[in-house]
């Protein structure tokens, strides 16, 4: 088992791997790049020549080519010392055409243009733009180099930077010393309560490792998962914190900061993040006692993923609930009344636009008072009611239509027909004999249901206003925002297939017949 | 037996007494059994069930709307856009301003147009989608599926590819292709196909694996008939009920499909069915607007089970074991 489970992860890993580059081909070659700056507030903003390098920035950040400027070119000289801080200023002023540069500035742009052109970028040039005698905003003299990056590269950086372990050099500026403390009393709590903690100076995170009381209760910040940054869908801030991230209206608990200042706040500290300079802003300088001051706040909502995941999970209990008992009663009263009334209510769920039916569902609870709408601030459980029917009529349906369908063909087994003559009652044969074996392939896809569970529901997340994280990848499509669908299809990928893998070995648990390892299979 | 007996006393004519044959050893070889046409069978079984000539009558009622009535009525959407006064109306205000007619069945919708012509001309395009989708896939998929299910070495690349090709979300394939090609009926028809096939395939594949290697198909090799004659004669029979099956899911799956990508503002520009339940979305909940929100909603609903229910009973009949 385990050697077959090992080979379907490496197989499986291996498919992930294409798809990520099939879908990196798809939106960074296949889709105009232009596109990614639709929905970019700043880009109408800047004008004329800085436009066009503030394009190539963003085109660099969100990792469609490499791009090197030549002031930064320059900066990067002086710091290696081959040029001087006297000459790099003056060589940093372009002329407004290339015909009136200085003889220096024309020495390091041609030992520019030739050193870029030899690695393969194309290096451009932009004159001033005037307006009138002055130079129009934006219009300054630009000289640059950029080149694509190609699949291969893009596709290995991705993987290799997924996983970041945050340790004491993560930060590369911090002042003071690095190190790593271990506390038995997390000052958080004020310093007299048992909470042990692991803190970082020099980290990214304050916390690597810390106790509170929500669930799973242990907490880390060593290990980061990083599926790529956001453009448009949520700025520059990862996708896995978009879809973790609380959401909902501040709440306010009693918090000891690092300064031993106790008050009233919603600022998370086991969130903080180092900042650079961040301490004498604001009301920092009162609370902390180091740059780690970007905190996330306390909030009385769920994550995206936890809205999507609580409606996902309670429609799956309830699908298996109602469709299995629904599915042997059927299967019991083969070709009578209930049967066929199961058998209109599956043809109709099957056939039927989803979107149809859960309008319907929604217009009947709304009739009935039901409330339609999910509001994050008045949370009540009645909420969560029609996305959850709305969500499991379908699993219902294809339950009692396939447990069914699996009873009905065992009903005649060779082993049935032994154990009736051995005089068994129906019901035994029933419970113990037909349904054990038909209830095989139903186990197969529990991993799947609850896994997908996840990745939200997007038709009865909108129609019900709820905030969960079924529309991401669409929404990621509208606005052309590239990190955002290669993480979220990855993730997605992933899921299937460990969905797939886990529904093996819960069928091979379920059935001991069932051996993966044998050759004839 | 006696020549002299007078035949025109009972009526009856030379040719219908009995006469000796001779003994042929080659005819004692043949086997008779009462004549069989499968087709004719099918449709004998599929005619026998009451519901299906109920079914089959308000599907021809369907397409004869969805298809004829639109090329009689001709449809502007904006015609009576400027009149205030023939927006959102319900049946009986339509017919109290314009008088009765069908075309006011089910009342306006939000730029005054009449509801009954309009879930026409939509459905006409739903369903050409949908089944242009299904017809496509549903070729490519079966062709491709029986190559899948007999050839082993096919069987490990296909299976790798569509483990690969089924991850790749279609709606991203639909934005690229849009990008690349322009939104449009065969675009999107192009976008749907284009790994739709895989999923019919792999099923298929599934279907001529379990029955490649049913014992008569062993028999029928071991006696020496080639690999094409078994592929015929004795596994697409079997086959066709499933395949008809299958294709009964694909079309209503399809208009389904349409509904959504259209809810989601991804379907095509045309006034399709999927495009009017997400436009008139708003006035489920508005008193006396429920018509236009509804009218779409139940057609595509109809059309999807009684395609449905046709398609299912469709494949049962096309069963050769129900033709007993």
């Amino acid at each position: 088992m385990a050697k077959y489970i090992l080979k379907r992860t490496l197989h499986g890993i291996i498919s992930v791997i294409i798809v990520t580059g099939i879908v990196m081909l798809l939106v960074y070659s296949m889709m105009s790049r232009d596109q990614i700056f639709a929905g970019d507030p700043l880009y109408t903003k800047v004008s004329t020549n800085r436009k066009i390098t503030y394009k190539y920035e963003m085109w660099e950040q969100y990792g469609y080519l490499d791009y090197v400027n030549y002031t930064d070119w320059l900066t990067e000289l002086e710091k290696n010392g081959e040029i001087d801080p006297e000459d790099r200023k003056k060589a940093v002023s372009l002329g407004k055409t290339p015909e009136v540069d200085t003889e220096l500035v024309a020495k390091y742009v041609r030992q520019f243009t030739e050193y870029y052109k030899s690695k393969g970028y194309e290096v451009t040039r932009l004159n001033t733009v005037t307006m009138g005698k002055k130079t129009s905003n934006g219009g300054q003299a630009q000289l640059f180099a950029a080149k694509d990056r190609p699949l291969i590269l893009r596709l290995v950086d991705y993987f290799k930077n997924m996983f970041t372990v945050d340790g004491i050099h993560s930060v590369e500026d911090y002042e003071g010393d690095r190190g790593i403390e271990f506390t038995l009393h997390d000052p958080v709590y004020g310093g007299d309560t048992f909470a042990p903690a692991i803190m970082g100076k020099g980290t990214k995170h304050r916390y690597l490792l810390y106790f509170d009381n929500e669930f799973p209760f242990i907490h880390q910040n060593l290990l980061n998962l990083n599926l790529g940054l956001s453009y448009s869908v949520n700025r520059g801030i990862d996708i896995t914190t978009t879809m973790m991230k609380k959401q909902g209206s501040w709440v306010q608990r009693e918090v000891t900061y690092p300064t031993g200042l106790t008050e009233m706040s919603a600022d998370n500290l086991h969130s903080a993040m180092y900042a650079a300079g961040s301490m004498e802003t604001g009301m920092n300088a009162q609370r902390f006692t180091d740059n780690y001051t970007n905190v996330l706040l306390y909030r009385d909502g769920m994550s995206r993923m936890g809205y999507s995941f609580l409606i996902g999970i309670l429609a799956t209990i309830l699908s298996y609930l109602i469709g299995i008992p629904i599915a042997i009663w059927m299967a019991q009263k083969k070709d009578k009344l209930v049967d066929q009334i199961g058998s209109v209510y599956v043809v109709f769920i099957t056939a039927m636009p989803s979107l149809a039916y859960i309008f319907i569902v929604k217009a009947i609870g709304n009739a009935i008072g039901l409330p339609t709408t999910f509001v994050m601030d008045k949370f009540t459980w009645l909420m969560l009611l029609l996305p959850v029917i709305s969500l499991a009529l379908r699993p219902i349906g294809s339950m009692m239509r396939w447990l069914r369908r699996f009873m009905v063909d065992q009903q005649n087994a060779d082993y049935v027909k032994f154990a009736r003559s051995g005089g068994l009652s129906e019901g035994e044969i029933f419970r113990k004999h037909i349904f054990k074996n038909a209830v095989i392939p139903i186990v197969h896809d529990i991993p799947g249901a609850i896994l997908f569970s996840l990745v939200g529901a997007l038709i009865t997340e909108r129609v019900y206003v709820v905030p969960g994280v079924g529309g991401l990848l669409i929404t990621a499509i509208e606005k052309y925002d590239n990190g955002v669908i290669i993480g979220v299809t990855l993730f997605y990928a992933v899921l299937s297939v460990v969905s797939v893998i886990l529904g093996d070995v819960m069928m091979s648990l379920v059935d001991p017949r069932i051996n993966f390892n044998s050759k004839a299979r | 037996m006696d020549k002299n007996i007078d035949l025109s006393k009972y009526n009856l004519s030379d040719d219908e007494l009995f006469s000796r044959v001779e003994h042929d050893v080659l005819e004692s070889e043949k086997i008779t059994a009462p004549r069989y046409s499968y087709w004719r069978s099918v449709f004998r079984v599929f005619f026998k069930k009451k519901i299906n000539w109920i079914v089959l009558g308000i599907l021809v009622l369907l397409l004869g709307f969805t298809y004829i009535y639109p090329m009689i009525v001709p449809f502007d959407r904006f015609a009576n856009v400027m009149d205030s006064t023939a927006k959102h109306l319900t049946p009986s205000a339509a017919f109290a301003k314009y008088g009765f007619s069908i075309h006011y069945l089910l009342g306006t919708g939000p730029s005054g147009e009449p509801m009954f012509d309009a879930i026409w001309h939509g459905s006409r395009i739903s369903l050409s989608l949908a089944m242009v989708c299904a017809a496509i896939n549903m070729i490519i998929g079966v062709l491709i599926g029986s190559l899948w299910g007999f050839s082993k070495k096919m069987d490990i690349i296909m299976n790798e590819v569509r483990n690969i090709v089924s991850n790749i979300p279609y709606e991203l394939l639909i934005a690229v292709l849009v990008l690349v090609m322009s939104r449009g009926f065969w675009t999107m028809v192009f976008a749907l196909t284009i790994t739709g096939w895989l999923g019919v395939a792999y099923f298929i594949r599934t279907q001529v694996i379990i029955i490649r290697d049913r014992e008569y198909n062993m028999a029928s090799r071991c006696l020496g008939t080639s690999i094409f004659r078994i592929a015929t004669k004795n596994i697409l029979p079997f086959m066709t009920s499933v395949i008809v099956t299958f294709a009964a899911l694909e079309v209503p799956s399809y208009i389904g499909l349409e509904v959504f990508l259209s809810y989601i503002g991804m379907g095509i520009p045309e006034l399709t069915l999927g495009r009017m339940i997400s436009e008139n979305q708003s006035a489920m909940l508005v008193p006396g607007w429920g018509f236009e929100f509804w009218s779409p909603v139940a057609i595509s609903a109809i059309l999807s089970i009684v395609l449905f229910v046709i398609g299912q009973n469709l494949g049962d009949a096309s069963d050769p074991r129900t033709h007993i």
